[in-house]
This record gives structure tokens, C-alpha cells and sequence, in this order.
């Protein structure tokens, strides 16, 4: 499948409006998906749209720029496991963090004890306390991980799976914000 | 070719501007009558007699001149490009020439005749650079990429547009310096490999213009075609930018950018002059710090700085009037002292780079060194000490940078399909919310163009307009990112308060310039953008500059030269009489006699000189002949209490 921005043939561009993003690199909506196909695709796509090689007429600017706009955004979200996860959840009807943000039940309250320890391990200057907690966290955010590319990989599945994907792309945000924290 | 087709390439420079062009044999140079292709970005302003239009004079007269006229030389007018007074309260210390606050926290440059706006002095550089290529080229030029740090924010990328148009110049493309020299970099590479292929052998220079590594050096299995991960360190004479990026099928894709818009070479000089002015006070008691004083000893401090980078040592000497000299030696390991926390903060960035792109140093397959200050021996060292690799220094760093604007200026003429830049934005965009925080729509080093959109409502019935403030910058509170402006969004449909819907795209374009456009949903209705700047010109007065600036479509290329050669003449007849009037009395009669019939017999010779290789070199003998006089002015500028030595005609 080739990207619906521009013909191969002629190089004229058509506008981005109405695609999803697994449209724009001409792939099917899945989460697994080959992150070097993906990039070739990108690279190949960018140079054919691109402002830069549509600066002479200007209505061809503006839709270039747009759809360029448009194009690195997608690969943003694509290239990166996570947000590709959530894209394709709401892509395939879940909802988004805005209208669900519940977590699984241990969550928060695993969250706010090990923000305490973190403060007083810090505050008390113990360092191998402070490593212990560290890998503690990579450890939370590398299972929450697994755990939602274990679920995205079973889209679109039914309500209650949907469900579960989104309290757990819910819980990584709590543990990538600890992370950040270290 | 279409002389509308012609884009050159120009890297706008804190001390030098240079103009590139790229035709089918590659990017080249464009270089003056005597083959150097820098152009001293310093502008010398003097208010005419009469009614006459004031003298301005660009390049390397201005910058020899820049002591006997400190307050009318302008130098580093890129540092406060886009900025306002607040930006530059540490700068105005070393600044020779006055500077005072304009309308909406701009700046203006305040000289003998009037004042003018960074944009309108940049404007004389950019145009002197256009008269140069135009004479080389032979045909107008009306169209450029110019280059500006990558850091630069959005007043910072749109006062050098405005500088270009004031240069009758249409500015394509705000290119970043660090991508720019890139390009140049990949583009040599090609040329490289494309000639080792064709002839079996390395080639000690490519056609483009580019030195390249000699035989047996960094030789490593990276072409254009094989993907590769770069880091271009730039630290030039104002600023420093860091900028890691992926080179693969001819897309250079940049991953992640940071920098420091007052970092460069100017700190270190004025590290020496920090020092040198600390001494003579303590030794001598003296101050000096006239604006003649800051000019000279600018010079002085970097030719010192240039010095240290090939020899271990340099030597200061300064005589001071009435036997007072300040004479010492300066090593290079004390000058490292005095740079080496500047150098390490050039570090800190690279490791926010790095970082922001998810790579360890030992990822960057190549480190390429740009910028004038890259050839301080303490800088290669300590760069390649972090990135735990020898740099890449095949490139002349003084030019590799408007090399890469003049390919990128041939990219976008449709000359290279295969070829294509993907930048970033440097700083994350937001607007102010409830309470002056900020919320953040576009994330530093997001690929652009981008895009973002965002609803909003209003608060009362009938409420037609919406006030956005959007900000620049990776703090949490508005207050302390730069403002970027009032959005007011106007003509929204008259309905009840909370119904309207109103999605408003914000969308970074290729230069990394901010456009904002909305739409109320329910009805369809377009709003109008009205945007009031915090900082920066008016439409109005952009218009008024590019009005006033003086554009000249000159062709005969002879006739170019005679008058540059001719108005070269006055200059230096002109700056040595005044200069005659004022110390003439340090020198001996002789000495006197002698300056006097130099200036009469050169003044002969210009009025009917036919031959004008000959003109310049007797113009040039004759700045060696009064090279004494100019060290006595030097020498008194430093010791005079202001910029109006003690006049001795006076008495």
C-alpha cells in the first residue's frame, strides 16, 4: 500500500483530512508493526510532500505544510511503542486519558508510598536505599509496559479489553512520572 | 536559468557574514576582490553633512576603523537581534556603542546620527553581502536562506527576516546554523566518495570547496547512503548550538537541538578584557573603559585568543601615556582558566541534547566542529573527550555553515529531490492559562512543520473575541518563558457564554515561525487573528525599514569597485586627518610631513586612477604607512577618560 499524501506518478499532493495515521504510511491499523518499514515510509513520503519541494505555488504551500505537519506528527505516535498503543486504542473506540483516567486498585497507593520512601531516602541521603527504589521503578514501568503491549496486541477485542489497556496506560503515566522524578 | 530562480545561501554571522551560491558543480564561497569570502559583520554609521544620507561603510573598513569611532561602529548586532533591554542588561557593559529601549521591549542602537534597529543594521550587512554576489553572479539577486542559531526563538528568527526584506532581500527559508553545516558535511561526504570511487583513490579536496580529511584520517564506513548519527558542535562568536541528527537517504533528520543564544567567542574575549582591565586598575590605578577603550581592547583580546590557539603563550604590552606601560605574558593553560566554565556549560548542553534524543555518546558516529571557536585547542579537547572521540575537522568552520545555506537554497529551487531537511523546534510552545502558568501544545525538539490544535469557549453571552497569550520557552510559569504575543481572535458569532466551540491550530512552519489560525465549529465561521506583539517590530514599521533602506541595483561590476575603492579612499583620508588633528602632536614633524604628502599624493592618484588594482594596492600601502598614527590613537583611546580624547587644538 503507498501513502495517500501525493501520486507516485505525477508527485501532486492530496490533502492529509480524513486519514488516520496508519493511513498516511499506506499500513494496516495493528500494533505490531515494523519500525523499519515504518521509517523508510516516512522518509520516502516526507521527501515527496514536503514544503521544501512544494515552496513554488502557494496553495500547494499551505497543503504541503500541512500535511507535512500532519505526517511527522503520525510518526511521532507510531515510532513510539507506547503512544502507538494509545492512538490505536481510541482509534478502535476506548477511551482517551481525558475521559478515563482510572488505575488498576494498587496503583495509586503503590505510587504514593514509594514517592514517601523516595523523599526520605533522599532527604536521608541513602544511597543504596535510593538505587534499590530506582530499579524498583524501571522494574514497575517495564511490566507496565509488557502489560500493555500484551493487551494493544489484541486489538480492537471487546469493552472490558479496552478497558483494562486503558488503566494500564493510566498506571505507566503514574510510574514514568516517578521515573522522571529519579 | 530565471534570474528569480537564483537563492543564495548566506550565513549571518556575529563577527562575519558570508555568501554562498550553488550551481551544478556544488556549493561555493562567494569571496571579495582580494579572495577572502568573510565579510566583518561590523557597520560604521556617520552622519553626513547637510542633508546628505549618512555614510555607512560594512566590512572590514568599518572594523579597522572601529577605535577612532567607537560610538559609531556597530559590532555583534546579532546578539541583540530580536532581543530586549532586559535580554541584554550583562551586554551593554562591553558594548562600545550606546544602546537604548524602543516601543514594545525592542531595542535600538543609538548613534551619532539617529538611531536604529538591530534589524536595520543587520540590513546593511545582508545587503553588502548581496551587492557582492550580484557583481559575481552578474544578475540581481532577490531571493536568500539565511541561516540563524538553532536556538533562536520566534522574535529572534523573525527579526532576521525582517532584516532580509529590509536588504530587498525575500528570505525562503530561516535555515539553523548547526542543520546548515550538516548539509555541507553530507554533501562533501558524497563528493568525497563519489570521487574515491570514480579515481580508486582519496582525493585531498572535493569540488565543492570543501577540505577533506587527507589520507589515513578518520577514514570510517560512512557514506551519504549508509544512516548515520552526527553531532554538530557550533560555537561561534555569539552564540553555541548543539544539534544531533540522523543522515539517512538523503534526509537529514534532526533529532534534538540545544544552545545558548549569548555563548561564544565574544565571551572569551571579553574574559580578557575582564582581566587586562582588572590589572591596570590594580597596577595603575587607572580605568579604562571609555567606549575607545572597549573597542581597543576588544581587538586586542582577540587577537591574544587567536594567538593562544596556536602558541602556548602571547604577550600583552600596553603603553598608557606618560611612561605607564601594562605588559605581561599570557599562557594558554591561564586562558583555559579563565574559559573553562563557558566550556563546560557548551557540555552541559550537549548532554541535554543527547538526552532529549534518547542517545549516549558513544551512539554520535560523528562529531562535526563549527564555528571560529572550535579551533581553541581547550574546546577540541574537551569535545572529544565527551563524546570519547577525535572530532570530525575536515570542514573550514568558518564557512561550512553558508555552504550549507547555499544547498539548501538549491534544494529549494527544485534542484535536488533526493535531498530533504527535517528540523526541530528548539524551544516547546505553550499558551498562559488561569493563574500565568503554562500549558504546553508543541514539545521542544518536535519535528516541523507541527501542529497543534486546541478548543476553547468564551465566559459570557454575546462574547465575540478571545485573548490568547502564547509563550516560548521550557519554564512552568508565563511569566518567565518569552512572550510571544497577544493572540486575539476576533469576529467569533454572538452566542450564549461556554457554547461556542472554538478550535484554534497553532502550526510551526519549516522555519520554525509560529501561525495561528480558528475556526468556531457550530458555525463554520473563520475568526480573524489580530496579534499584538509583546516584543518585535509592527507591520507598520517593518514596512518603513524596508522602505528607507537604500537599495542599490548596481551591474557594472568596474564601476562597483571604482566607487567602493573610490569611497575607500575618502574614508581613510577622511579618519586620518581627523585622527592627524587629534594626536598629531604625539608625532614628530617628520612623521607629520610625511603622513601629509601620503594623503595628497593618494588623494591625486584616486581622482584619476585608471588602473584599479593599482589604487588598491597604494591604499593599502598607505594604511601601513599610518599604521604608527593608529597606534597612537589606540593607545590614547585606552587611556582617555571618554570617547573625546583630550583635544589639543582646543588649547
Amino acid at each position: 500500500m503507498d501513502s495517500p499524501l501525493f501520486c507516485e506518478g505525477c508527485g501532486r499532493l492530496y490533502p492529509a483530512e480524513g486519514y488516520n495515521y496508519f493511513d498516511l504510511f499506506g499500513l494496516p491499523p495493528r500494533y505490531d508493526l515494523d519500525t523499519a518499514t515504518l521509517r523508510q515510509k516516512y522518509l520516502e513520503t516526507s521527501r515527496a510532500i514536503h514544503p521544501d519541494h512544494h515552496g513554488q505555488r502557494p496553495e500547494a504551500a499551505l497543503m504541503s505544510l500541512r500535511a507535512s505537519a500532519r505526517l511527522n506528527e503520525a510518526y511521532r505516535v507510531l515510532a513510539d511503542p507506547m503512544l502507538r498503543a494509545e492512538y490505536l486504542l481510541e482509534l478502535f473506540g476506548g477511551s482517551s486519558a481525558a475521559q478515563d483516567r482510572s488505575v488498576g486498585p494498587d496503583v495509586l497507593t503503590q505510587t504514593l508510598a514509594l514517592r514517601e520512601e523516595l523523599e526520605e531516602a533522599r532527604q536521608m541521603q541513602l544511597e543504596t536505599r535510593l538505587a534499590d527504589l530506582r530499579c524498583q521503578i524501571e522494574t514497575l514501568c517495564e511490566q507496565t509496559e509488557s502489560a500493555v503491549q500484551e493487551l494493544a496486541r489484541r486489538l480492537p477485542g471487546d469493552e472490558t479489553l479496552r478497558r483494562q489497556l486503558r488503566q494500564q496506560l493510566n498506571a505507566l503515566r503514574y510510574y514514568q512520572k516517578l521515573r522522571e522524578n529519579l | 536559468m530565471d534570474d528569480a530562480d537564483i537563492i543564495v545561501g548566506i550565513d549571518l554571522g556575529t563577527t562575519f557574514s558570508l555568501v554562498a551560491y550553488a550551481d551544478e558543480s556544488g556549493p561555493h564561497i562567494i569571496r571579495d576582490e582580494n579572495g577572502d569570502g568573510r565579510l566583518p559583520s561590523v557597520v560604521a554609521i556617520e552622519p553626513a553633512e547637510d542633508d546628505a544620507p549618512p555614510r555607512i561603510t560594512v566590512g572590514w573598513k568599518a572594523r579597522q576603523h572601529a577605535v577612532e569611532n567607537p560610538r559609531s561602529t556597530i559590532y555583534s548586532i546579532k546578539r541583540l537581534m530580536g532581543r530586549g533591554p532586559a535580554d541584554i542588561e550583562r551586554e551593554r557593559a562591553y558594548l562600545a556603542y550606546q544602546v537604548r529601549p524602543g516601543p514594545r521591549d525592542t531595542i535600538q542602537v543609538e548613534l551619532p546620527g539617529g538611531a536604529y534597529t538591530p534589524e536595520e543594521i543587520s540590513a546593511f550587512v545582508l545587503q553588502a553581502l548581496r551587492e557582492r554576489a550580484e557583481r559575481h553572479l552578474g544578475r540581481p539577486v532577490r531571493k536568500a536562506v539565511i541561516t540563524v542559531p538553532a536556538y533562536f526563538d520566534d522574535a529572534q528568527r523573525q527579526a532576521t527576516r525582517v532584516a532580509g526584506q529590509a536588504a530587498g532581500l525575500e528570505v525562503v527559508r530561516i535555515v539553523n546554523e548547526p542543520t546548515a553545516a550538516a548539509l555541507a558535511y553530507g554533501i562533501g561526504l558524497r563528493e568525497q566518495l563519489a570521487a574515491e570511487s570514480a579515481t580508486g583513490k582519496q582525493v585531498a579536496a572535493g569540488r565543492v570547496g570543501l577540505s577533506l580529511a587527507g589520507p589515513g584520517r578518520q577514514r570510517q564506513p560512512v557514506d551519504f547512503g549508509a544512516a548515520h548519527t552526527v553531532a554538530v558542535y557550533d560555537l561561534g562568536g555569539g552564540t553555541f548550538d548543539i544539534s544531533t541528527l540522523r543522515i539517512e537517504q538523503g534526509v537529514f533528520q534532526v533529532l534534538s537541538t540545544a544552545g545558548d543564544t549569548h555563548l561564544g567567542g565574544d565571551d572569551f574575549d571579553r574574559a580578557i578584557v575582564t582581566l587586562v582591565q582588572r590589572e591596570v586598575q590594580e597596577q595603575l590605578g587607572l580605568s579604562i573603559d571609555s567606549p575607545a577603550a572597549r573597542q581597543a581592547l576588544r581587538n586586542l583580546a582577540e587577537n591574544v585568543k587567536i594567538q593562544l590557539s596556536t602558541q602556548p603563550q602571547s604577550r600583552i604590552e600596553l603603553d598608557l601615556g606618560q611612561g605607564r606601560t601594562y605588559s605581561r605574558t599570557i599562557r594558554r593553560e591561564e586562558f583555559e582558566g579563565l574559559i573553562a566554565d563557558l566550556v563546560e556549560r557548551t557540555l552541559r548542553l550537549c548532554a541535554q541534547a543527547l538526552r532529549d534524543a534518547n542517545l549516549a555518546p558513544a551512539d554520535i558516529d560523528r562529531v562535526i566542529l563549527v564555528g571560529g571557536s572550535t579551533r581553541i585547542p581547550l574546546v577540541r579537547r574537551r569535545v572529544a573527550e565527551y563524546f570519547g572521540r577525535e572530532p570530525y575537522t575536515a570542514l573550514n568552520p568558518d564557512e561550512v555553515v553558508a555552504l550549507g545555506a547555499a544547498v539548501q537554497a538549491a534544494v529549494l529551487s527544485g534542484r535536488h529531490p533526493e535531498m530533504l531537511l527535517l528540523d526541530v523546534t528548539p524551544l516547546s510552545l505553550g499558551i498562559e492559562t488561569m493563574g500565568g502558568a503554562v500549558a504546553k501544545l508543541i514539545l521542544r525538539n518536535t519535528t516541523i512543520p507541527c501542529r497543534a490544535t486546541e478548543m476553547f469557549t468564551t465566559f459570557v453571552d454575546g462574547q465575540t473575541a478571545i485573548k490568547l497569550h502564547v509563550v516560548q520557552g521550557e519554564r512552568e510559569l508565563a511569566a518567565d518563558c518569552r512572550s510571544l504575543g497577544e493572540f486575539e481572535l476576533r469576529d467569533l458569532p454572538p452566542m450564549p457564554g461556554g457554547i461556542p466551540k472554538v478550535e484554534v491550530e497553532f502550526l510551526l512552519d519549516a522555519n520554525g515561525i509560529l501561525n495561528v489560525s480558528a475556526r468556531e465549529l457550530r458555525s463554520g465561521r473563520q475568526a480573524s487573528v489580530q496579534i499584538t506583539p509583546h516584543h518585535g517590530l509592527t507591520r507598520a514599521e517593518i514596512e518603513r525599514i524596508t522602505r528607507e533602506s537604500i537599495q542599490f541595483a548596481r551591474s557594472d561590476i568596474e564601476a562597483h569597485r571604482r566607487i567602493d575603492l573610490l569611497n575607500q579612499v575618502d574614508f581613510d583620508i577622511r579618519k586620518t586627518r581627523q585622527t592627524l588633528e587629534r594626536f598629531g602632536h604625539l608625532l614628530t614633524p617628520q612623521e607629520r610631513q610625511e603622513i601629509e604628502r601620503e594623503m595628497v599624493a593618494l588623494r591625486e592618484f584616486a581622482d584619476q586612477a585608471q588602473d584599479l588594482d593599482e589604487l588598491y594596492r597604494r591604499l593599502t600601502a598607505f594604511g601601513h604607512r599610518t599604521r604608527r598614527l593608529a597606534e597612537i590613537a589606540i593607545r590614547e583611546a585606552l587611556i582617555a577618560p571618554d570617547d573625546q580624547p583630550p583635544s589639543p587644538s582646543a588649547t
